[in-house]
């Protein structure tokens, strides 16, 4: 008894050792490839960084404090959240029945399935440069189409934001709806039969089974795309590259402007240290919302 | 042991491959790279073979870049930053040379071409783009200036004035309901910068004024703004015109469609092409100003530079293709062949081009009075914030007074100018 006790206390200290060390590598490739570059952009967002000319000095907080008084960083931050509670919300909402469609589908599933796909698997660059010379004002399809339209998609300050929503809508609508219809293949063949059984209509079997079990789907469609829409780069690179006159812009947008054509690294580290606590903040929030979503699911 | 004798004779193989690239038997390569020259290829061809027929113991190479002056900007950024020293001699837009001068990126070349002698043979404008601090940078390899183009059939003659721009545009317009007014170039893109600066030098102004400070939050640039955002709201200029470049005015003004459109010469020869439907109704002009003076237009054009990262024989080697190519003789070629304005004062007054090319003969006193965009090692650096806010006081989204006051807050960050 007496000599148990230290050996149990020493075998448990040995195992801990051996759960560290085994750990170690993923730990250390998750610092190098994660931690790193993200304290190293902390530290560049807190000097005057002009590559081309070698300058560099450290400035403290002054990037941030110019920052809280930059217009053009608010309005790129506007951008951003219309953008993705837009567009967000429009892929959810057809998504939803898009998903329901090919679950009900009995004859050419397989077809429909790889048909739906076919936007998301074509490169996001690619889509986009497609759009945009549909979009075309004076040779595009869709003002042909509109029977010789002149609207110009692109290039109006209102439009330009909503168009892009559009075109990440199209391209994603798919990938949610591919998500909820493995929700609803999850939810079991009995529960229907029972309600049918009981005569609720289809109305009240979508509102009071399909909706609640396909909650832990819907959560996780809305965190990814969520936190890709903040993230939002090429789509609008190719279509806009932010303009006109910035109403396109997004954060990823500015910071690569800043750090690849203004040659800005201290402020461009500064727009990305920002751009990933707002992301951080997002994910923090939904995973906390959703997490609570799940519980009452279950 | 297999294995050990066959790494060594990959090792082997290897060296030798290397050594042969270093050999003193073998030429040194001279890598010539630019921008690729619209139309046929074969006379700066033979004009390039002159130079390897008189240099044997050099192997000319040329490389061309993509067409699009940014992606150039950032492939000469990337590599110039990184020390490649695989090309020798670079075209360089006439906004860049401060900026890869301060950076260490481009060669001096006062000992071949002394700034008193480039002066003297150049035009003014082009010659104080690349003569900085005394020094000279890069050679002058063409020339580029904005202009009017005119509707000769439509208007009494060339407007002096931006009142006469108006008032011509609207007597023709109420003539014919379907014609634009005044096309010019208006998307969010250096074109853009260059229109503004136009209109702000046609309202007496100098700026954006560089000093320590660049000041762009001046009463000319706020004039020259309002002017332009004038242009759209009182219909004068079409609404297409904020999302427009080159070739979108171009297209609609061959079309005609429009009484004026601001472009630079390359639109000439397109509109007097067979089959255009303008062709011999359309005359160029210095732009319009406030006081009716022939306005400034914008300088434009690609200078020679050499790369300061390649060893110094191959420096020299480097000037002397500069010199072969921007010559009294490369000049007139490109002038006849390619249609590029040359950057020699003395070229338009050369009998053959005054024969065969007498509109770039003509455009004379239209390079000499060029201007250049501000002369400053940050040009490249922070345009790409002028154009949003520019954009922005054009389309009407901003003020210019708030456009200008944004911008002016965000360059004065960038280059470090602190009150």
């Amino acid at each position: 008894m007496s000599r148990g006790a230290p050996s149990r206390g020493g075998s448990l200290a040995a195992e801990r050792r051996q759960a560290y060390l085994l750990v170690a590598p993923a730990v250390a490739v998750l610092a190098a490839v994660a931690l790193y570059p993200i304290g190293a952009a902390l530290w560049l967002s807190l000097h005057r960084h002009i590559v081309v000319f070698h300058e560099r000095s450290f400035l403290g907080f002054a990037n941030y404090r110019f920052l809280l008084a930059d217009a053009r960083f608010w309005s790129a931050l506007g951008h951003t959240a219309y953008f993705t509670v837009v567009a967000v919300s429009a892929e959810l909402a057809l998504g939803l029945p898009l998903a329901l469609i090919l679950h009900e589908a009995r004859r050419g599933r397989g077809l429909l399935r790889a048909l739906v796909l076919i936007p998301w698997a074509i490169p996001t660059v690619v889509a986009a440069k497609l759009w945009a010379w549909l979009l075309n004002p004076s040779y595009g399809l869709i003002n042909r189409l509109l029977g010789g339209a002149d609207i110009n998609w692109l290039g109006h300050p209102v439009l330009a934001l909503h168009t892009a929503i559009v075109v990440d809508a199209w391209k994603t609508t798919p990938f949610v709806a591919i998500l909820l219809l493995a929700g609803l293949q999850g939810i079991p063949e009995d529960i229907y039969r029972a309600a049918r059984v009981d005569g609720a209509s289809s109305f009240r079997i979508f509102r009071s089974i399909t909706l609640p079990l396909l909650r832990p789907a819907l959560a996780l469609a809305l965190l990814f795309r969520t936190l890709d829409a903040l993230r939002v780069f090429d789509a609008i690179y190719v279509l806009t590259e932010g303009g006109p006159a910035n109403t396109t812009e997004t954060l990823s947008l500015y910071a690569y402007k800043t750090l690849m054509r203004a040659g800005d690294f201290g402020y461009g580290a500064t727009l990305s240290v920002v751009t990933f606590l707002c992301v951080a903040l997002a994910a923090a929030a939904l995973v906390r919302g959703l997490g609570r979503g799940w519980e009452e699911a279950r | 042991m297999r294995l050990a004798r066959s790494l060594t004779l990959v090792l082997a193989l290897l060296s030798a491959a290397c050594q042969r690239g270093h050999s003193p038997g073998e030429r040194a390569r001279l890598v010539f790279k630019y921008q690729p020259l619209w139309g046929d290829p074969a006379p700066l061809r033979e004009h390039l073979a002159r130079f390897a027929a008189e240099n044997p113991d050099l192997d000319l190479r040329v490389e061309t870049l993509p067409n699009s002056t940014d992606l150039i900007h950032q492939f000469f950024l990337t590599a110039l930053e990184g020390g490649d020293d695989s090309f020798d001699v670079l075209v360089a837009d006439v906004t860049w040379i401060p900026e890869f001068a301060r950076a260490g990126w481009i060669a001096d070349l006062s000992d071949g071409f002394p700034p008193d002698a480039l002066r003297a043979a150049f035009l003014p404008g082009p010659t104080d783009a690349v003569v900085l601090g005394g020094r000279t940078f890069a050679v002058p390899w063409y020339v580029d200036v904005g202009l009017l183009y005119v509707r000769t059939d439509l208007t009494p003659r060339a407007p002096r004035t931006y009142d006469e721009l108006r008032s011509f545009a609207r007597a023709a317009m109420e003539r014919h309901p379907s014609l634009a007014g005044y096309l010019w170039q208006g998307r969010q893109y250096e074109g853009l910068s260059c229109n503004v600066y136009e209109a702000i030098w046609g309202h007496g102004g100098q700026a954006p004024e560089v000093g320590r400070r660049i000041l762009l939050d001046t009463a000319a640039a706020r004039t020259g703004l309002l002017y332009l955002h004038d242009l759209i709201a009182s219909g004068i200029s079409p609404p297409l015109v904020t999302s427009a470049a080159e070739e979108e005015t171009r297209r609609v003004f061959q079309d005609g469609r429009a009484v004026f459109m601001r472009n630079w010469p390359y639109a000439w020869a397109e509109l007097q092409a067979a089959g255009s439907p303008v062709r011999g109704r359309v005359g160029i002009a210095p732009l319009p100003s406030l006081s009716g003076q022939p306005g400034p237009g914008t300088l434009g054009g690609w200078q020679l530079a050499v790369n300061a990262h390649a060893p110094p024989e191959r420096r020299r080697a480097a000037a002397r293709l500069i010199a072969h190519l921007t010559s009294p003789e490369a000049n007139l070629l490109m002038a006849l062949a390619y249609g590029r304005n040359p950057a020699r004062r003395a070229t338009y007054a050369d009998a053959r081009l005054r024969a065969q090319a007498p509109m770039i003969a003509d455009l004379a006193p239209l390079v000499e009075h060029a201007r250049p965009r501000p002369v400053t090692p940050y040009y490249q650096l922070f345009t790409d914030l002028l154009q949003g806010e520019f954009s922005a006081a054009i389309s009407g989204i901003r003020t210019p007074e708030q456009a200008l006051a944004r911008a002016q807050r965000q360059v004065d960050r960038l280059i470090g100018w602190a009150p």
